[in-house]
């Protein structure tokens, strides 16, 4: 029986990338009480970028990752200041329709400057297969695995030790309480903001190799992030990992049992179940969803 | 015969206890205030009066009809109506759209409502400013929007959360004199108040909560007077 | 609360232009202005006047679409009888979508409808069985009435308008009548509604299923009208937030606002198109940053719309005229 280690380390390896795109979004959603409806577009953009990089710099993925990191936070620092610093204490709707304007935008830019083609990098080890315990992987998933879960160690260490992201945590704990504390609410979601989009940027150039990119190809990434945000609690950065790993798990036996064509129907299925039945997510407080915070 | 009667009521969130066994009766045309340190329990109290909150244990009914089990708007119409203590109102309407909103649950006549709305809003001193966005209106006069709203309902009995709270002096014995006039109309009331002044001249008789249970019960001069009162309110006093 | 006379003067010159237009290109843009306007008008009624923001509306649309479309293609039925059917499925699937609008709000509430959209679009293009997949269905023509093959687009501007006038009444019944009235409550703070006896949920179940409806009649009628159902289209997020762009820019919550949103962003659509289409494919995603930035624009300046911003400019110039 190979199938079930096969079925384990695929999951790991899925639930790893998810992890760090959904910690991005949840950390977004958690200090600054905006779901950002244009997470995946970020990510397709580094996909691009990856792309780009390769067929005109022949730049190694792994060496634009490095690239990017700066690249994103400069463009989440300046797509805040242009776009969400405006809206920032306005209602929700407002915040909505201004990230899925956003959304709309970058994605149809991509559409112009690049067209709908799909298009792949393909690095001389796309194809080195590494086995593991029976089970077969190729090596970009490996090192985009480990590089996730490094960078969202990284991450966590930066909220939990770094004067920096413990006044994130502060802000998002009360926002009120900080500003009166003399936190430059400002600043702190413009890091915010920049440091979701930075993750979501490192988990674009890592998916690079792995799947193609075209103009929609962040949508399928963050609809699986949205999952895994509210089924750990919106805002709950450890909460989002797990479930990251949930839904790789769901995704992985589901495409096992009922082929990869209706894999999504599960995810998504599960996504309205979880809404309906525990909103605040598994380890959320009851209630939240409906305060609508 | 008592038109509401609270029995046994408790609620517990996780582990706090918000109400333990709260039980008094409040007669037709009776003014009986709610008082109470921080914490002790009366808003909590109004929420299952009104059907926002169920209780785990107890009930209330309105003249022997039982009200607990039914949604807060169910409530509202057999005659149960409310004002809230952070102010609730529809920001985006207009004052005289704000009491048609209570008046079109007691008519389906659009022109009735509007007209019966108008009254109410002369009745609590705000006609130069029914046209108005409830965003507009300073503190005060959001809580006159309110009465007028919850009045609107045609209620058999009126809870009232706070109404002297966050509004500056000079307007306290203006809304003080309106729940009088109410009152004097045959109206039965409910108020919650901190203003023990306000609440010891107002009200006929008193209940006193304290960490959720009622320590008193009676004449507004013998609970203010009542030894558990006093150190209640002294203990908060003390930690203040 | 807003005036009529606008609103008839619009559907007057919509429904009289046919007598006097021959231009084959400006009649179908007033088709296209009529349809997409009664879609708007018909979120409008969910996300205007009930508070119920969906950017999964294209579900229904979708789903009247291609009930019209199988309706014809399958079974050789009339497309009017797949109109029925799609209001009817779409108005079940608001009654799911309006039980989650009583659990969920803000951010959460979109989240479930666009989810619900993803599942459809999968359905949609999966189910090759029934569905035909991702190639689509094409709309059979045959001629006549009752099976909805028109080729006259006078015709279809007075089938259309015929939707559209309903949608505007929908929406002038929320202005006026008491049942708008509560829902408006509802819409500011639901907590205070239901204290003031006011059934908020079941208002709120019948908003969103009357907008179902509607948003699925259009959705047949846009099927007949232009011959193709593609699933990858009819069920788009990107059609969702069209709708809801166009209910935006014409005023939120007011009634004639869609109509006039529409006119706009499918007249710039159709420019940008005609502008740039031929150029090179991607070149046709424009139009949709357009439609990005405007959202974004009008959200944050203009957030009472152009029927909003058209009424505060002439009360000003009023009172200027009086003031002197």
């Amino acid at each position: 029986m190979h199938v079930i280690p096969q079925l384990i380390v695929s999951t790991l390896l899925l639930g790893g990338i998810y992890a760090l795109i959904a910690v991005g979004l949840t950390l977004i959603f958690g200090v600054m009480r905006v779901v950002n409806f244009a997470h995946g577009e970020f990510l397709m953009l580094a996909m691009y970028v990856a792309f780009w990089a390769f067929s005109l710099l022949h730049f190694d993925p792994y060496l634009t990752l490095v690239v990017s990191l700066p690249l994103f936070f400069a463009a989440g620092w300046a797509s805040y200041r242009v776009v969400m610093r405006p809206v920032i204490h306005a209602s929700h709707n407002v915040q909505i329709f201004t990230t899925v304007g956003l959304s709309i935008a970058l994605q149809n830019l991509a559409l112009v400057l690049w067209t709908a083609d799909a298009r792949f990098v393909r690095t001389d080890y796309y194809a080195v297969v590494v086995r593991i315990g029976g089970a077969a992987f190729n090596v970009a998933q490996i090192v985009a695995f480990v590089v996730a879960v490094g960078f969202t160690a990284g991450l966590f260490a930066f909220m939990r030790w770094s004067y920096t992201g413990k006044v994130m945590r502060a802000t998002a704990q009360d926002r009120q309480a900080s500003a009166l504390m003399g936190i430059d609410t400002d600043r702190v979601y413009a890091v915010t903001w920049a440091v979701g989009i930075v993750c979501v940027g490192a988990a674009g150039v890592l998916l690079a190799p792995i799947y193609p990119v075209y103009p929609t190809a962040g949508l399928q990434f963050v609809l699986i992030a949205y999952v895994a945000v509210v089924l750990g609690g919106l805002g709950d950065m450890v909460g989002a990992l797990i479930a990251a790993l949930v839904v790789a798990a769901v995704e992985v036996i589901g495409s096992y049992v009922i082929g990869t064509a209706w894999k999504e129907v599960l995810y998504l299925l599960l996504f309205i179940g979880i809404l309906v039945v525990r909103p605040a997510g598994l380890f959320g407080q009851r209630g939240a969803e409906a305060l609508g915070t | 015969m008592s038109l509401l009667s609270v029995a046994g009521v408790s609620k517990r969130f996780g582990g706090i206890v918000a109400n333990r066994g709260i039980s008094f009766d409040v007669v037709p045309g009776e003014l009986v205030g709610i008082i109470g340190p921080n914490g002790a329990g009366k808003s909590t109290l109004f929420e299952i009066i009104t059907g926002f909150y169920h209780p785990d244990e107890g009930e209330v009914r309105l003249d022997g009809t039982r009200l607990t089990g039914l949604s807060p708007d169910a409530v509202c119409r057999r005659g149960v109506a409310r004002t809230f203590q952070k102010l609730r109102p529809f920001q985006g309407l207009s004052v005289l759209d704000n009491v048609m909103v209570g008046a079109l649950t007691r008519t389906k006549d659009v022109r009735h409502a509007r007209e019966r709305a108008r009254e109410l809003i002369r009745k609590v001193g705000l006609s130069e400013k029914a046209d108005a966005h409830a965003r507009t209106l300073s503190t005060g006069q959001r809580k006159r929007l309110e009465l007028a709203r919850a009045l609107a309902t045609e209620p058999r009995i009126l809870l009232l959360d706070e109404v002297t709270g966050g509004v500056d002096q000079r307007t306290i014995p203006e809304l003080v004199r309106l729940v009088r006039d109410l009152h004097a109309g045959g109206l039965t009331l409910l108020v919650i108040e901190h203003n023990m002044r306000v609440i010891t001249a107002v009200a006929q008789r008193i209940v006193a909560l304290h960490l959720g249970e009622v320590i008193a019960d009676g004449a507004p001069d013998a609970v203010a007077r009542d030894r558990r009162v006093v150190e209640a309110y002294l203990g908060q006093a003390y930690v203040q | 609360m807003s005036a009529i006379a606008p609103a008839v003067v619009f559907f007057a010159v919509a429904g009289l232009a046919p007598l006097v237009v021959r231009d084959a290109f400006l009649l179908d843009s007033l088709v296209l202005i009529l349809i997409w306007g009664t879609s708007a008008a018909a979120w409008n009624v969910a996300g205007g006047y009930a508070g119920q923001i969906s950017l999964g509306h294209s579900a229904f649309f979708g789903l009247g679409a291609y009930a019209a479309a199988l309706f014809g293609a399958r079974w050789e039925l009339s497309p009017w009888l797949g109109l029925a059917v799609g209001a009817v499925v779409a108005t079940a699937i608001g009654l799911v979508i309006g039980y989650l609008s009583n659990r969920l709000r803000g951010p959460y509430f979109v989240l479930a409808t666009i989810a619900f959209s993803q599942v459809l679009l999968i359905v949609g293009s999966r189910w090759r069985g029934f569905t035909a997949g991702s190639e689509g269905i094409p709309v059979p023509f045959r001629p006549g009435f009752w099976t909805l093959g028109i080729a006259d687009k006078r015709v279809w501007v007075w089938i259309v308008l015929g939707l559209a006038v309903l949608a505007y009444l929908v929406q002038l019944y929320l202005e006026r009548a008491r049942r708008g009235y509560q829902l408006a409550a509802v819409r500011e703070d639901e907590d205070a509604a239901l204290s003031l006896g006011v059934p908020a949920r079941r208002l709120k179940v019948a908003a969103i299923c009357v907008s179902a409806a509607l948003t699925a009649a259009c959705g047949a009628l846009w099927a007949q009208y232009i011959g193709f159902v593609d699933p990858f289209y009819v069920f788009s997020v990107d059609l969702s937030v069209k709708f809801a762009l166009a209910a935006i820019i014409g005023g939120l919550g007011t009634a004639l606002g869609p109509f006039l949103g529409s006119a706009l962003v499918t007249t710039v659509e159709t420019y940008l198109r005609a502008q740039f289409g031929g150029i090179g494919a991607g070149l046709v995603g424009i139009y949709l940053i357009v439609y990005g930035c405007a959202l974004i624009v009008m959200v944050r300046w203009v957030p009472q719309g152009l029927v909003g911003w058209i009424g505060d400019r002439l009360r000003r110039r009023a009172v200027a005229r009086v003031a002197p």
